[in-house]
């Protein structure tokens, strides 16, 4: 070792190494060290982002289903008119005991910004669907699986003979499941046919489809259910629910 | 020793906002929970609404397009 006129160096530390807690100093540690931040960061973002998805945003739409839904119910109980079927607020509230959702408000459309209100919306286009007092056609209606009030999320559990109960302002329209399937490309838009053939049936009826997106959490396939309309009960003072509902 | 060991020399984008943040450790901690709720906010109010379409998750209907 060379001499070194450092005498304090030398006395306090002789012939140590560099100081070892010395950090970050060549700019490989400097990159690891940022990406690593970055990483950290973009795994706390993506996890808030599966919150906002799942749980967030059923909060938010199921607070405005529940205001929407009031409102309908308050038109009808003011009884404006003998129109039993108000389209522009909600035509009505889907009960479907199977999937343990409580009642779902049904309007027209199924635009993203409407279905993202807690809500099930009855198809315009491609196939515009009928409506349950028509004598005849496919009523066909799509909500959320997940997120945005996940409204069809238990879609899974339908099975064959389950109830579908659709309550209006006048009367209780009950269909029964008579066929399900469980995965089917997003563009088959015949499964929402007057006479959805891909059920099995071949002659016009009055039918109801549910769609939405399947598996869960995902939107690759499409998941659809069909019912076919058992009775129509008049809507008592009381409200009372048909059998299936109690 | 510090009391966030990553102040020590070597320190990210966090220990820079730490470093930037006044007072006491207990006043930095409490303004680092305030802008983290900030930033989670802004997430859920604003960057996460916008970014859900643009992500094929919550496609619910059939169409032909």
């Amino acid at each position: 070792m060379a001499a070194t006129t450092d005498h304090e160096e030398h006395t306090d530390a002789p012939a140590s190494p560099p100081a070892p807690r010395r950090r970050g100093g060549g700019p490989i540690a400097t990159a690891v060290s940022v990406l690593g931040e970055l990483l950290i960061t973009a795994g706390l973002v993506l996890g808030l982002f599966v919150a906002y998805s799942l749980w967030w945003t059923n909060v938010i739409a199921d607070r405005e289903a529940d205001k929407q839904g009031d409102k309908v119910r308050d038109h009808w109980a003011e009884d404006r008119g003998p129109v039993g079927l108000d389209t522009k607020d909600g035509i009505g509230f889907l009960h479907v005991p199977a999937m343990k959702n409580g009642e779902v408000l049904v309007k027209k459309g199924t635009s993203t910004k409407l279905l993202n209100n807690g809500i099930a919306g009855y198809y315009t286009n491609p196939v515009k669907s009928a409506l349950p007092q028509d004598k005849k056609g496919n009523f066909s209606l799509a909500a959320h699986r997940d997120g945005h009030g996940a409204k069809f999320h238990n879609i899974d559990k339908l099975k064959k003979g389950d109830a579908i109960v659709f309550e209006t302002k006048d009367d209780w329209y009950v269909y029964k499941v008579y066929a399900t399937l469980p995965e089917t490309s997003k563009y088959n838009v015949n499964v929402l046919g007057p006479v959805p053939k891909e059920s099995g049936k071949a002659k016009a009826g009055r039918y109801i489809t549910l769609t939405t997106c399947t598996p869960v959490y995902t939107s690759r396939y499409r998941y659809v259910v069909w019912g076919e309309l058992d009775r129509v009960e008049k809507i008592d003072d009381e409200r009372t629910p048909p059998a299936e509902l109690r | 020793m510090s009391l966030v060991p990553w102040c020590d020399g070597r320190d990210g984008m966090y220990g820079f906002i730490w470093r930037l943040l006044p007072g006491n450790t207990w006043i930095k901690a409490l303004l680092s929970i305030v802008l983290a709720l900030a930033v989670v906010y802004v997430l859920f109010q604003y960057v996460f609404p916008w970014a859900e379409p643009l992500l094929p998750f919550n496609d619910v209907t059939v169409d032909n397009q």
